[in-house]
């Protein structure tokens, strides 16, 4: 593990907090059914990067979990199956694949356009929702996807420096 | 090839797959259930209370910002604002005279105390504490709990209009949904009934269609034709929804699914988005029950 994971638990915390209390009025009116940033779910992509499959996997399901408690409606569990999921698939891609920062921003594009489709899978599944899937796809997915990307990368430069490890940052010099 | 094989060795897709059933059941479970168990009330609680110190201040700046920004339609507004105040007045006049005859009416038919008060409904002011980025389940959450005697399937509006039903109570916070979430082909929500303004006898139901963004009152009988820009309220029917609560205006009307009844398109009346402040709506035959 080289990441500072009870720092990054912390973070994870403040962002879910933020996601639902400060983003809402950052994101104009007109497309706020179209942006829906999951600030949480980028924190599990940067934990599957760095610390490996398996913490990603419990950090996706913990706070998928508590992000669906949050919001309940109709049902629990459709993120954290999903963030659970994605976190230990990215996590099992970034671990045979070096960990360059375009490699990063694949995973980000690619976990983020997956992630909302199982969620609207999930509701169709329950029938919750009657939307068809090209139009989802492009009416909040794809841009949704496209700004986690913009956050990701905002937030790549201080988890390097905050939250990884020296270890892994500056190559094998220091194995502690 | 062997790549992908070896993904898919058996024990992670035998632990893939007890997970999705284990998921399946959790969400069967927790799909359209009203009660919640405590450790759900408690973090509810813990995050809304959380968020609510946050959503709070950054609404006022932001509100501040758009009021800013809308400087130059102060005046517009200001003389807008002076006509309705005058035609409030005369308004009130009315009122207070029919009020009196009503209720001088009630006492000579031997209304009930209960009958009486059927009316006088109590608004609980509430602060917004947060809102959800789940595309599917678009809810608020308020600062009123079951402490505050708050339900399920109470109504909440804003100054504007109509915004949504309490769906989930917990101790010190609720989860309202918005009616941008009553889908007609789904599954999801409380129906609520509709009746226009000028005709207090007709009849329609509020949905609400994802595809077109739109607000539509259907089921609406064919001797009630709508009409261009007349106004949508709650009826009340059923007692348990308070009435008179405007939701939108109709914008155009067309024949429905069977050829028998309309469908309105209504512009709705209150923003469903950047929300501060909420108005839970108690009816009080419910308030008096144990």
């Amino acid at each position: 593990m080289n990441m500072r994971i009870n720092w990054v638990i912390l973070c994870a915390l403040v962002l879910l907090v933020i996601e639902n209390a400060v983003v809402p009025w950052i994101i104009p009116s007109a497309w706020s059914e179209r942006l829906l940033p999951h600030l949480c779910f980028i924190v599990t992509l940067f934990v599957a990067t760095f610390a490996g499959r398996h913490p990603a996997f419990l950090f996706g399901l913990g706070f998928g979990l508590l992000q669906d408690l949050l919001s309940y409606g109709h049902l629990i569990g459709p993120y954290g199956f999903g963030m659970g999921l994605i976190g230990y698939l990215a996590g099992l891609a970034s671990e045979r694949k070096s960990t360059t920062i375009g490699f990063f921003i694949g995973t980000v594009i690619i976990s983020g356009l997956l992630l909302d489709s199982i969620i609207y899978f999930i509701y169709k599944l329950f029938l919750i929702t009657d939307l068809q899937y090209t139009y989802v796809f492009y009416w909040q997915v794809a841009p949704t996807a496209l700004l986690q990307l913009l956050i990701a990368l905002l937030m790549y430069v201080p988890v390097r420096r905050f939250l990884v490890k020296p270890s892994l940052a500056s190559g094998e010099e220091n194995p502690e | 090839m062997g790549q992908i094989f070896r993904l898919m060795r058996n024990k992670r897709l035998f632990i893939l797959m007890i997970g999705l059933i284990l998921f399946i059941v959790l969400m069967g479970i927790t799909l359209g259930r009203t009660r919640l168990t405590w450790p759900e009330k408690f973090i509810n609680d813990a995050f809304g209370t959380v968020q609510g110190v946050l959503y709070r201040p950054v609404g006022a700046v932001a509100d501040f910002f758009r009021d800013i920004g809308r400087l130059s339609d102060v005046y517009k507004e200001n003389e807008q604002l002076r006509q309705t105040v005058a035609q409030y007045t005369q308004d009130q006049i009315k009122f207070n005279l029919l009020e009196a005859e009503n209720k001088r009416l009630q006492e000579d038919l031997n209304f009930t105390e209960q009958q009486k008060n059927s009316d006088n409904y109590r608004y609980l002011i509430a602060q917004v504490e947060g809102s959800t980025s789940n595309p599917y389940e678009k809810t608020i959450t308020i600062n009123l709990g079951s402490r505050d005697g708050i339900k399920p399937e109470m109504a909440v509006r804003t100054v504007d209009g109509l915004v949504g039903l309490v769906s989930k109570v917990k101790n010190f916070t609720s989860t309202v949904t918005l009616i941008t979430n009553l889908d007609p082909n789904s599954s999801r929500g409380t129906p609520v009934s509709a009746t226009f303004l000028s005709k207090p006898d007709s009849f329609g139901i509020i949905e609400y269609d994802d595809e077109s963004g739109a607000l539509q009152m259907t089921k609406i009988d064919e001797r009630d034709k709508p009409v261009e820009g007349d106004k949508v309220i709650t009826s009340g029917l059923g007692s348990l929804f308070p009435k008179g609560i405007i939701i939108g205006t109709v914008k155009s009307s067309q024949v429905g699914d069977f050829g028998l009844t309309y469908t309105a398109i209504i512009e709705p009346a209150a923003k469903f988005n950047h929300l501060r402040e909420v108005f839970v709506v108690v009816v009080p035959s419910e308030v008096d029950e144990p």
